[in-house]
């Protein structure tokens, strides 16, 4: 076992923030949420009971930023989109790519951006797929100033919508200022 | 559809990415260019080998295409997207290895003549060594996709691929081997390409479903 046990009942509108030292275990347990990493014990639950598999509930946003090096912005979000059965116009993309500061990188490919460019096309995913539960494992690394901003107002506004958050995120005052709930992992 | 929009994803990337593209072929040449030198012979004893040469030419130079046909999907994360997303996994497989077919298949079968010429194939045999590859480079990328799932959180899994994939992939080289060289012989090479077809149709029915089981042994 990873870390002592914890429960966590999460309600729209509501934030989570999970802390705990390096190496206790924060991603894996994110991973093991998403549906990425199998539970050695515990579940998961989701309230609604239509709902067979929780995951098409939930994005997970990681360390890992799954965009395609070899192809543009606009086809890594293309390509999230119809994978999830959406149809999105290319001029929607190009609207939502401007809204996250990267207006006229539409035709560049993702392996030309910088590290923090990366990680506002990964976090465009999130608005793309607009779904209910956000997983975001240190979501502000590699972001600057206005892009933490950018962020925190999306997140807030997310919560506004009656979604809910989960997020692990180091020095961050204003998400501790806002989390219903702080969970802290301790060594087994 | 998700089957398309995947398998153009994975066309559209290994066309950016070229390599993937021409590696195969520049190493067939490379080694082709061997025979020759290390034999020191005529037409005549290159055309007796020439069968065997041009398969397990076209067979080792796909081996070494496998190791990313996962791994990198695996290490930037968007695996994930397919794994998490409501396609389901075998599907998500097979449009891969078509993927992986049309990438680097292809270009084989298209190569294989120039092969054959330059080892003096007999001009009677050029006809079943193209349909011979057609039938297997599929199982190729089918059988690849196995052994590069079950090694794509490996750092080094390009041995390991080789040493799990050979095996499954040596009826194939028997019976496309030996289609070709009943053909040199003047004999029907009907048995073996039936029998490469039935492989085919096991590799389709079994490989998706045994990639996507270790896929999920990886992931979980």
């Amino acid at each position: 076992m990873l870390f002592a046990p914890v429960n966590l009942e999460l309600k729209p509108r509501q934030l989570a923030l999970l802390s705990g030292a390096n190496g206790t275990g924060k991603t894996t347990l994110m991973e093991a949420i998403a549906g990425i990493r199998l539970l050695s014990a515990g579940q998961v639950q989701f309230s609604d009971n239509n709902s067979h598999t929780w995951q098409h509930h939930s994005h997970y946003l990681g360390h890992k930023l799954g965009n395609k090096g070899a192809l543009t912005c606009a086809e890594n979000l293309a390509f999230v989109a119809q994978i999830n059965g959406l149809d999105v116009t290319e001029r929607e993309l190009s609207a939502l790519l401007a809204s996250a500061g990267l207006a006229g990188y539409d035709f560049q490919q993702a392996s030309d951006l910088s590290a923090g460019q990366k990680k506002r096309l990964a976090v465009c995913r999130l608005l793309l797929l607009n779904k209910t539960f956000w997983l975001l494992d240190e979501p502000f690394v590699n972001l600057d100033h206005a892009g933490c901003d950018w962020l925190f107002q999306l997140i807030t506004a997310h919560l506004d919508q009656g979604g809910a958050v989960l997020i692990t995120a180091h020095d961050q005052q204003n998400i501790t200022a806002l989390a219903h709930h702080h969970i802290t992992l301790e060594p087994a | 559809m998700r089957f398309w929009t995947l398998l153009r994803r994975d066309v559209l990337v290994a066309w950016r990415k070229k390599s993937g593209l021409y590696q195969p072929l520049v190493f067939q040449l490379l080694v082709v260019t061997m025979f020759p030198l290390g034999l020191g012979a005529g037409a005549q004893t290159l055309a007796k080998i020439s069968p065997a040469v041009v398969w397990i030419l076209a067979l080792l130079s796909t081996l070494i295409t496998f190791e990313h046909l996962f791994k990198d999907d695996y290490e930037d994360g968007s695996m994930d997207l397919y794994y998490l997303s409501d396609m389901s996994l075998p599907m998500a497989v097979l449009a891969k290895a078509m993927a992986h077919w049309i990438t680097t298949g292809i270009p084989v079968i298209l190569f294989a003549p120039i092969i054959g010429m330059l080892l003096h194939l007999p001009n009677q045999s050029f006809g079943i060594l193209l349909l011979s590859l057609a039938l297997a480079t599929p199982i190729f990328s089918l059988l690849g996709a196995v052994g590069s799932a079950l090694t794509m959180n490996l750092r080094n899994g390009g041995m390991l691929i080789s040493v799990l994939v050979l095996p499954l992939m040596s009826p194939v080289l028997i019976f496309g081997a030996g289609a070709v060289l009943e053909s040199t012989l003047g004999n029907s090479a009907q048995g073996h390409l039936l029998m490469l077809l039935g492989c085919l149709v096991l590799a389709i029915s079994l490989a998706p479903v045994t990639t996507a089981a270790a896929i999920r042994i990886n992931l979980e």
